[in-house]
């Protein structure tokens, strides 16, 4: 009687302390999150103006705004995701589907785990060398390259995770139907898993909008309006990393708002990424 | 297909019991291991055939070479014979998608895939015809009739086939089976994840349909199987034991291990 009343309190004070230790644990990693974007609204969103949005990037001492840098963000994010999304998905849909049995996948996919958590600047490295020194310059498509190769990964793995969800069941409804392969995963096995794949691209995007060192060796930077695919051209990240090492002030409010716009984009696609997987849990 | 043939096939039938399908020597294997061995047996056109059996004795792997569904998946292998009309469908010149047109499925969880309840059906039909919009609209309406769930969804044609009950899942599933216009319909436990409401429209429809279809139904449930077939498969690791009409199986059967099986004694 009182050696089990005792496990009990033994029992309930265990719990306590694991309850405890785990609730500190998540305060302490959503206290640095609370505090990044505190800092990065306060700082950056004094800056915050039209002229951002309409005046490209000032020579040091001057007023201006980060409009070729938007730009070209986007313009690289773009190229990145178009090419890099077509490869990731198909990718994925060999592994799910019509390799589901065979090693080629198994190795396919422990190499893609690898490159999914290569350092970015070694896929910068790589571009440089493949792309920008045969040129002899730096440009824009060598940085949307270097962008792509980053977004395979995350689209293969996305796409192959979300396929492997899709129950086997349907699979074979749709095959003991008469329909031929590719349209038992065009019509069933994509529709099934469509949410997630999209949530992957976005998931893409997010990632490589924030990306600094691949640009660095490859799209490099713009200080002025530069649409030339084949030149060096601006964006958000590589600004940022540039204005704020400089001593002028200008420059280092720009860097704030600049990272405060990077960061509030991947927050929202992030968002949207996550309520469209919340629907599909929810039928 | 031509009137003559459909009357001759009419006048066979009330002469003798035709057969639309008949294994012969069956083996199948998963990797190493034989899941049937040497099985025989003759399924009559346009009658109701059941397979029953403990679990693990190899009802639903036979099913499933009937379709040759099975080879989606590698390590599986038949060898022997079925014939369709004659013809061995495990012969490799056999085109697998033209005889899943032939031999349509229902599977134990209902799959309607995800779209609307109008394509679940449409989408079978488009695979090897082109109609229009009419006679596809016709079609859909005949196939939901023949499932007995027109009534439950003629107004909302366009929600998803998801939305529905689990029974009306599965009659959705059995429309769409139907809408291709098979010759065989192969039913895997279609009624084991239903309640019992649900069940006893299943197994009505069964027994409306075999007036138009041959029908194959894999069951854990002797009653069921005893309700709706004709004639049983009983069958034991991977053997056929006993196969006969379904009254004969149920009252006087010739094995022990049948007697056993169906008075409740294992299994």
């Amino acid at each position: 009687m009182s050696t089990a009343a005792s496990l009990h309190r033994s029992r309930k004070r265990k719990n306590a302390v694991m309850m405890a230790l785990c609730t500190i644990a998540a305060g302490i990693g959503l206290v640095w999150l609370a505090l990044i974007l505190g800092a990065l609204l306060y700082k950056g969103i004094s800056g915050l103006s039209l002229s951002v949005f309409t005046e490209m990037t000032p020579p040091p001492g001057d007023a201006g705004g980060l409009l070729n840098a938007i730009y070209g963000s986007i313009v690289m994010t773009i190229i990145g995701i178009v090419v890099g999304t077509p490869i990731g998905v198909l990718a994925g849909t060999y592994m799910a589907e019509y390799g589901r049995f065979s090693r080629l996948t198994t190795v396919v996919r422990f190499i893609n785990d690898i490159l999914l958590s290569a350092p970015s600047i070694i896929v910068g490295l790589f571009v440089y060398e493949l792309m920008v020194r045969p040129m002899g310059h730096f440009s824009a498509i060598a940085g949307a390259v270097a962008l792509s190769i980053l977004v395979i990964p995350v689209v293969v793995r996305t796409t192959e995770d979300m396929l492997n969800l899709v129950p086997n069941a349907l699979r074979e409804a749709g095959t003991a139907i008469g329909a031929p392969r590719w349209v038992v995963i065009r019509s069933v096995a994509y529709r099934a898993a469509l949410s997630g794949i999209v949530t992957g691209i976005l998931l893409a995007i997010a990632r490589i909008s924030g990306e600094t060192a691949p640009l660095l060796f490859t799209a490099l930077n713009n200080q002025f309006w530069s649409s030339n695919l084949n030149a060096p051209m601006a964006s958000l990240p590589v600004t940022i990393f540039q204005f704020a090492l400089s001593p002028y002030e200008e420059w280092q409010q720009l860097a704030w708002t600049g990272a405060l716009i990077i960061t509030l984009t991947v927050l929202g696609l992030s968002i949207f990424a996550r309520s469209l997987t919340g629907r599909r849990e929810d039928r | 297909m031509k009137p003559m043939l459909s009357t001759d096939l009419n006048v066979a039938e009330t002469a003798v019991e035709k057969a639309k399908i008949e294994v012969k020597n069956l083996n199948f294997y998963y990797g190493q291991s034989k899941a049937l061995k040497d099985i025989n047996l003759s399924l009559p056109e346009r009658s109701v055939t059941a397979f029953i059996g403990p679990s693990g004795c190899g009802k639903s792997t036979l099913l499933r070479v009937l379709n040759r569904i099975y080879e989606l998946y590698p390590k599986q292998s038949a060898e022997g014979q079925v014939l369709l009309d004659g013809k061995n469908i495990l012969d490799r010149s056999q085109d697998l998608n033209l005889l899943r047109t032939k031999i349509g499925m229902v599977f134990q969880k209902p799959t309607p895939f995800p779209m609307s309840i109008y394509e679940n059906i449409a989408f079978g039909v488009r695979l090897y015809e082109k109609i229009s919009k009419a006679e596809m609209d016709n079609r859909v309406e005949q196939a939901l009739k023949r499932a007995a769930l027109w009534n439950e969804v003629k107004d909302k044609l366009n929600a998803s086939g998801q939305s529905l009950s689990g029974g009306q899942q599965q009659r959705l599933c059995i429309a769409r089976t139907v809408a291709v216009k098979p010759e065989v319909i192969l039913l895997d436990e279609p009624a084991s994840a239903l309640d019992p409401l649900s069940t006893a429209k299943i197994e009505e429809l069964i027994d409306e349909l075999q007036a138009d279809y041959t029908i194959v139904i894999v069951t854990h449930n002797m009653q069921q199987a005893a309700r709706v077939s004709r004639q049983t498969a009983f069958m034991y690791l991977g053997e056929l034991v006993e196969f006969d009409r379904t009254e004969k199986i149920f009252t006087s059967p010739r094995e022990k291990r049948t007697q056993d099986y169906i008075t409740g004694r294992f299994g």
